[in-house]
């Protein structure tokens, strides 16, 4: 979807190519190209864009305003998705956009907040609130998700992490601050992709600064971190807008960061420990960096990326630029273990 | 109207009627059919009648099974279900050798045909039809990135009323060109390493001269020794004209063309039957490109049994054909006379193919900025979104006909017409000086003789025709209030007037009736109401200004007089 401040932004659904499909590469790959399955134009930025589990629904946030878009991707006849409502979220304007995250337990839920002390669950469909959590400070939120149906993962964009959980409202539990910074950062979360199992999660939640800064904390032991590291990017200091942290669904350990350059960076977490040291990638794209039409003068930037849900080494990132890439990516010979 | 193409892909047909001329576009054919259904159905044009008969002009690219004389000669041909080409020689168009990227030709004394340069393949072009002020820009396929040996399409800012798009591709996003040069190099030389053999069907034009360009470069560079075939026959035909028509290619290629003919390859040569049967690795272009008949059928009924192999699919497949069947992963193909061939290379699809995507769409759109734009080709239900896209973006209307549906369009023609002199100067010398910015409203007679039109004074124009003029006269009632006698009355408002319209002439005349100008005022008593007095009113459709003037004048009353 686009994110530019003009009317003119579109939400394309794409259908990836075939070979991108099945989990085995077989030998004919018979087309590469995307094909644009529907489409919708959205009047405001799409900054954020969730499916929402088990309905043909989008929920669509972005500024001005904390409020979110309802999308109803087409029916039979029509490529078109189509705007279906508005869900306002209370006291919205003058307020930065909403961070959300979906799910599909009990009903089609999603949950939405720009503040720690403004975070809400909406039925989607009923467009009723089920939850709104209980206020701990205004601190903007950079990342919110499910971990399961009860348990809410919210971070600020200081680094503060929460637990808060649904049945008890008034409940959030806090883990470690991170590390004080000497000058002012910007935090983002990473957790476990999807939330479909019922059990606690074994996975540590990522967080990465906008200084390069990763810390993994376990959520059955909040009180320390599991590790920390320092990742190996250019200069602080390059917006914090588009900061991106992701564990592969599919590789123990390895989770891909990118937000400050033109490039995706895939770290292997299982050596780190809380020294802090600097990280050695094990991967690094640089794809999108070349792939602009000859003498651009402005080097894209990634603005996210994604794993494959089946591909262990399959990556999709899309950058500034309007690129989109598919790519695999190999351990480089003599590291493998 | 959509005869074939319209959200179907293949038999492309598409008839215009434009201002009065009817011009049939494209004739193609399905692949995939033998029988009836492979032409378009022209009973939705006439259901009786000759066709040809109806049809002003027919335009042609690139007919695909059938060498055209020329790439350039990009005629008027028609295309008979008996499956024949039959000259059209009354409306033959001939190209001029094009040194421009576009020519421009003259069906008749009002049909106008250009030609526009479209990319994707020497020869294929866009169109502009043009009769009067009415246009409209056709185009098939178009190729809005250049190539190795051909620039990309362009068009000039025609602002047709109508543009005539393909849209088969308009979904896809193209993967990038680099990406996919270099995978299809890489597999080739997979194959030629362990010692296979690779089968390239190709078209007659287009891509097999891009690909082979790619390979001769590669083979250059990797110092590669497998010999590399080119089918003869059409190919080479193509190169032919390629080499004759390098004014139209890239202009890269047309400078090294000076050095070196660029389609002269070192290392690419003419392909023999005999050589299939050559031991060791050799890559083959053959035609045609959806191994449905010919050479590249032979050499893959030849080569598909080995697993070594490899035959890469450059381009779409019509289903039916070998190459859709083998691409839809079958692996048992049945040949005719119920024999089995069991295909055992490696199958590769590399989409060369050059349609412009949706990018290309938009683009074209911005460049010719049309009124209106007709999508055909593409499948219907997947257009709506680019429809939508294109009104919005462009603030145009966009259409997607069905077979046999008839769209139209109305258009906003200008249509000069010559003024006369005389006219001319009469109606600048009233009202202010002309201004060029401004419009300026003028009356006058339309007179549409002879095909032309004229603005004429009403005199002239009666004098032309003959006519005499028939007068118009209003009447209008207007009630006074005044208890005096009915010529004491008519003095009163004589009096008036005449303090009022001190420029005109305003008479007093002995029947009691008073005239301004050529209006005439009379005074009646009021048959009820001795107290009112009632003047008619009435003039002549030419006084109407000065009538309605006096009217509402006099309808206001007249000024208290003096006791």
């Amino acid at each position: 979807a686009g994110y530019g401040q003009s009317d003119g932004n579109e939400i394309l659904q794409l259908i990836p190519p075939p070979t991108l499909l099945t989990k085995e590469t077989q030998g004919l790959c018979p087309e590469r190209d995307f094909k644009v399955e529907c489409g919708g134009f959205s009047e405001r930025p799409v900054y954020s864009l969730k499916y929402v589990p088990d309905t043909s629904l989008l929920v669509t946030s972005g500024p001005p305003n904390s409020s979110l878009q309802v999308w109803q991707v087409s029916a039979e006849d029509s490529d078109v998705i189509k705007s279906v409502s508005t869900l306002a979220t209370e006291n919205c304007t003058g307020q930065s956009w909403a961070k959300i995250d979906t799910i599909s337990a009990r009903a089609p839920w999603v949950l939405h907040g720009s503040r720690l002390d403004r975070v809400q669950i909406t039925e989607v469909e009923s467009r009723k609130s089920v939850y709104t959590a209980a206020s701990r400070g205004s601190e903007e939120l950079s990342g919110l998700a499910f971990l399961d149906c009860n348990t809410l993962l919210l971070c600020c964009a200081t680094g503060r992490l929460c637990l808060a959980d649904v049945r008890q409202p008034q409940s959030l539990v806090e883990a470690t601050p991170v590390p004080p910074a000497p000058c002012s950062e910007h935090w983002c979360l990473g957790s476990r992709h999807g939330a479909q199992t019922s059990e606690p999660s074994s996975q540590p939640v990522a967080r990465l600064s906008s200084r390069g800064l990763l810390t993994l904390t376990d959520l059955r032991k909040t009180s320390e971190f599991l590790a920390l590291a320092k990742a190996r990017v250019p200069s602080p200091g390059s917006g914090a807008e588009f900061l991106c942290v992701s564990w592969a669904p599919a590789l123990e350990g390895c989770l891909a960061i990118s937000g400050f350059d033109g490039t995706v960076h895939v770290y292997d977490t299982q050596s780190w420990d809380s020294s802090g040291r600097e990280a050695e990638p094990i991967f690094v794209h640089k794809g999108h960096a070349f792939g602009g039409a000859a003498g651009s003068e402005e080097l894209p930037l990634v603005t996210v990326h994604t794993w494959h849900l089946q591909k262990p080494r399959t990556l999709l990132s899309a950058a500034n630029d309007g690129s989109l890439h598919v790519w695999d990516w190999v351990q480089p010979c003599g590291k493998c273990g | 109207m959509c005869a074939g193409a319209g959200q179907d892909v293949g038999r492309s047909c598409i008839l215009v009627s434009i201002a009065g001329k009817n011009v049939m576009l494209d004739c193609g054919m399905h692949m995939g059919y033998n029988d009836d259904r492979r032409f378009p159905d022209f009973s939705y044009i006439t259901q009786n009648g000759r066709l040809t008969d109806f049809l002003d002009c027919v335009i042609i690219r690139w007919v695909r099974p059938f060498p055209c004389p020329s790439p350039f000669c990009l005629g008027c041909f028609l295309c008979h279900p008996k499956n024949s080409i039959t000259p059209f020689l009354r409306f033959q168009l001939h190209f001029p050798y094009p040194t421009e990227f576009f020519a421009v030709g003259q069906v008749d004394e009002e049909l106008e045909i250009k030609a526009y340069y479209a990319g994707h393949v020497l020869g294929a072009a866009m169109f502009q039809i043009k009769v009067g002020c009415e246009s409209v820009v056709y185009t098939g396929d178009y190729n809005m990135t250049p190539d190795r040996h051909l620039g990309a399409a362009w068009i000039d800012k025609c602002r047709p009323d109508l543009l005539i798009t393909e849209s088969t591709y308009a979904t896809t996003i193209r993967d990038s060109k680099r990406c996919r040069e270099r995978d299809f190099l890489k597999k080739v030389h997979e194959t030629v390493e362990r010692g296979g053999k690779v089968l390239i069907p190709v078209f007659a034009l287009g891509r097999a001269q891009e690909l082979c360009i790619l390979l001769e470069t590669f083979w250059e560079r990797m110092n590669l020794k497998a010999p590399i075939y080119f089918s003869t026959g059409l190919t080479e035909k193509a190169n032919h004209y390629y080499k004759l028509f390098i004014t139209w290619t890239n202009q890269k290629i047309r400078k090294t063309f000076v050095q070196r003919n660029m389609f002269e390859f070192k290392h690419i040569k003419a392909f023999d039957r005999a050589f299939a049967d050559n031991p060791g690795p050799m890559v083959v272009f053959a035609t045609p490109g959806m191994l449905h008949a010919g050479q590249s059928l032979q050499i893959f009924r030849k080569w598909a049994g080995n697993e070594k192999n490899m035959v890469i699919m450059p381009g779409y497949c019509v289903q039916g054909t070998v190459g859709h069947k083998i691409l839809s992963g079958q692996r048992k193909l049945e040949m005719e006379g119920r024999q089995i061939l069991e295909v055992k290379m490696q199958v590769e699809y590399m989409s060369f193919s050059a349609h412009a995507d949706a990018k290309g769409i938009m683009q074209l759109i911005r460049q010719a900025e049309p009124r209106n734009v007709l999508l055909v080709h593409g499948e219907a239900k997947k257009m709506e979104f680019l429809k939508q896209k294109i009104e919005q973006e462009f603030h145009v209307s966009c259409f997607m006909p069905a077979n046999g549906e008839t769209t139209s369009i109305l258009t906003n023609p200008c249509i000069p017409v010559d003024i006369s002199l005389g006219l001319l100067k009469r109606e600048t010398a009233i009202g202010p000086l002309p201004d060029a910015k401004r419009p300026k409203l003028m009356h006058g007679t339309l007179l549409m003789k002879d095909n032309s039109f004229r603005l004429v004074s009403p005199e002239q124009a009666l004098k032309e025709l003959g006519l005499a003029e028939h007068q118009l006269r209003f009447t209008c009632r207007v009630h006074i209030q005044d208890p005096r006698k009915e010529h004491e009355t008519v003095l009163r408002v004589y009096n008036h007037l005449k303090g009022i319209l001190k420029d005109y002439s305003v008479q007093h005349l002995p029947d009691g009736s008073i005239t301004v100008e050529s209006i005439l005022i009379q005074a009646t008593a009021h048959s009820e109401d001795q107290g009112t007095k009632v003047l008619l009113v009435s003039w002549t459709y030419q006084d109407e200004e000065l009538g309605s003037y006096l009217t509402s004048l006099l309808k206001k009353g007249l000024p208290q007089s003096p006791p």
